[in-house]
């Protein structure tokens, strides 16, 4: 497979060695090699020789349009979908299975309603049969590092929709992943909310050093979290082009620096995903070409 | 919050809590009683053919054993009220409303436990095996369309005409409905729980235990409502048509207003078993679901 991989930062200085290298981090090197997946029925793969590594500590966002198999690509990785060809391991160990060592965070949270928040928070220490004393100090912890120790006892109906999320990640954090699985986690939310949300999830992974693989719609939001960014091609969903961001970590996303390469690495992978895009739609509609089709719109009240 | 959105969907509209409703609601049936009343009185119907509502008060009470006579014509007397019959040494609670309605409230437990075990059982295999449920399912809802009385003869000729006829109906005509409304339920159960329960490491039986029974509570809380009223009706047809069994339940009672020409008791009777159906449904039934859906935030 040719993989292009480019830099568009490169003629920046270089800020800072990655995170995860100073941190040295060990655990949690998921690695993918040549991932082929057809759901049954369809002709077309949803995923076409897919290869990538997430180093131990880094956050890999992957982006790309709808039908492009990135969901797919994180079930894979979870262990909750088959794969028809290739491997899947983490650290080394095959990941067929879901299991604890792979926490995921879901788009619609995926909490429990008939649980209360910590409850949630503690309900995979309960089924690896922790000890309840344990289990509270962990759950205590879990709901200090995201902030929400005022909600311990809410149901999950009586949190907005950017607690539940937090509930999701400390739910998944508590477990002490090797790698932090998110699927589209902030795209229901308010910009405002999720702003918020790109910084703590930041703030979380400084201290925890977690391999993240991230997926989203969104390319502004990779460019916020990313180490490194990966852009799939749509039908088939093969990579098509993998994108370096060395911009700090935590990053302030209304400092004038950080902006002018955010919209720089965002312009970049914003013309990749649209070309993706166009390249899947049959009719490619430009809404500055009005000037031919206003004789077509008659209406009534027209002679007004 | 996405709940208020939901919320606004299936709420029952607020007035209808609200006093003024109830008042509305108990003018219009007073006035609707009152009119039925006065029809009578001034047209003449004779009581054996259509009676007042004050001929079925009085088949009421005398079913629990207190005479009275509101539907006489009017007279200086009116009023009458007899002795009631328990002078004669019956207690009151061996009367004959009373006794009916514990037997059929006895029948309609047993019945109904059985049922909703058997139903609930069948719609978690249905769900969880869509081979089985291509090959049930559409038997069932076909099922479901017969009338629960048409068991009665199978029953019958079978069992013979005995206490186990009167539940064998009674479960024939509402297990299908458990069933089905159980695995419609499931169905709806969104399936990222099962998603997030072995992330978790939730496997086997704890996957059930911790993640798919409680996620199937609002489920299990609609067939249990709709398996109910399922059973409420069958066991009434059972009795209606059964009525050489020993124990005598509420259509026994019904059959005897039919074999004496009661019309008033067969009102009385209709009544109070509308009465028993709305009081088990909006208060037991409904209040479950509400409690388990608001757990849940549906409400």
């Amino acid at each position: 497979m040719f993989l292009h991989r480019m830099n568009v930062l490169a003629a920046q200085p270089r800020i800072r060695t990655p995170l995860h290298i100073a941190q040295r981090v060990t655990r949690g090197r998921l690695v993918m090699e040549g991932v082929g997946k057809t759901f049954p029925g369809t002709a077309v793969p949803v995923l076409k020789d897919i290869t990538l590594t997430c180093e131990p500590g880094e956050f890999v966002v992957v982006v790309g349009p709808s039908g492009s198999g990135k969901s797919t690509l994180l079930n894979i990785a979870a262990g909750m979908t088959n794969m028809d060809s290739g491997t899947v391991t983490l650290d080394g160990k095959s990941t067929d299975t879901p299991g604890p060592d792979r926490a995921m965070v879901f788009q619609d949270h995926g909490l429990f309603p008939w649980l209360t928040a910590e409850q949630n928070i503690g309900f995979g220490l309960n089924m690896a049969g922790m000890a309840k004393s344990e289990r509270l100090d962990r759950v205590e912890a879990a709901l200090k590092m995201v902030h929400l120790t005022h909600t311990r006892t809410k149901l999950i109906h009586e949190l907005s929709g950017g607690m539940r999320q937090r509930v999701a990640i400390a739910r998944a954090l508590v477990m002490d992943p090797a790698v932090l699985l998110m699927d589209e986690p902030f795209a229901a939310l308010d910009a405002q909310t999720r702003t918020l949300l790109h910084e703590q999830l930041q703030e979380l992974w400084c201290q925890s050093h977690k391999t993240i693989l991230f997926v989203t719609h969104s390319v502004g939001e990779a460019v916020r979290l990313a180490d490194r960014i990966i852009v799939l091609h749509a039908h088939p969903g093969r990579i098509r082009r993998v994108v370096d961001v060395n911009l700090p970590h935590p990053r302030q996303f209304d400092s004038y620096d950080i902006s002018t390469l955010v919209t720089l690495v965002r312009k970049e992978i914003e013309d990749e995903v649209n070309r993706v895009n166009r390249e899947m739609a049959n009719d490619y509609w430009k809404p500055e070409d009005q000037s031919d089709q206003k004789s077509d719109v008659r209406g009534e009240g027209d002679g007004i | 919050m996405t709940s208020g959105t939901i919320s606004r969907s299936i709420a029952v509209p607020s007035s209808d809590t609200s006093l003024t409703s109830g008042l509305r609601r108990l003018v219009i049936w007073l006035a609707i009683f009152a009119a039925w009343e006065g029809a009578y009185r001034v047209i003449g119907w004779r009581a054996w053919q259509f009676p007042a509502p004050s001929h079925v008060v009085d088949a009421t009470l005398s079913m629990l054993d207190v005479r009275t006579a509101f539907g006489d014509p009017l007279h200086a007397g009116w009023p009458r009220v007899d002795t009631p019959l328990h002078a004669t040494g019956r207690v009151w609670s061996d009367s004959p409303l009373i006794t009916a309605n514990l037997t059929s409230g006895r029948r309609l437990l047993a019945g109904f436990a059985i049922s909703i075990i058997m139903g609930a059982a069948m719609g978690v295999v249905m769900w969880r095996y869509s081979e089985v449920d291509k090959m049930l399912g559409p038997l069932f809802l076909g099922l479901l369309t017969l009338p629960s009385v048409c068991w009665v003869p199978l029953g019958v000729r079978v069992l013979g005409i005995n206490e186990s006829t009167v539940l064998f109906v009674l479960i024939m005509g509402s297990v299908f409905a458990v069933a089905i409304s159980m695995r419609d339920g499931l169905r709806n159960m969104p399936p990222i729980y099962r998603r997030a329960g072995l992330m978790l490491g939730a496997r086997g039986w704890r996957l059930y235990r911790y993640v798919l029974f409680p996620a199937s509570l609002p489920a299990f809380a609609g067939s249990l409502r709709q398996g109910f009223s399922f059973s409420w009706r069958s066991l009434l047809g059972a009795e209606l048509i059964l009525t050489s069994v020993d124990d005598h339940g509420l259509g026994f009672l019904l059959s005897i207003g039919r074999d004496i020409g009661d019309v008033a008791r067969i009102i009385a009777i209709m009544f109070v078993m509308i009465v028993v159906g709305i009081f088990a449904d909006r208060w037991f039934f409904a209040k479950l679901q509400k409690a388990i859906n608001t757990r849940f935030g549906f409400q």
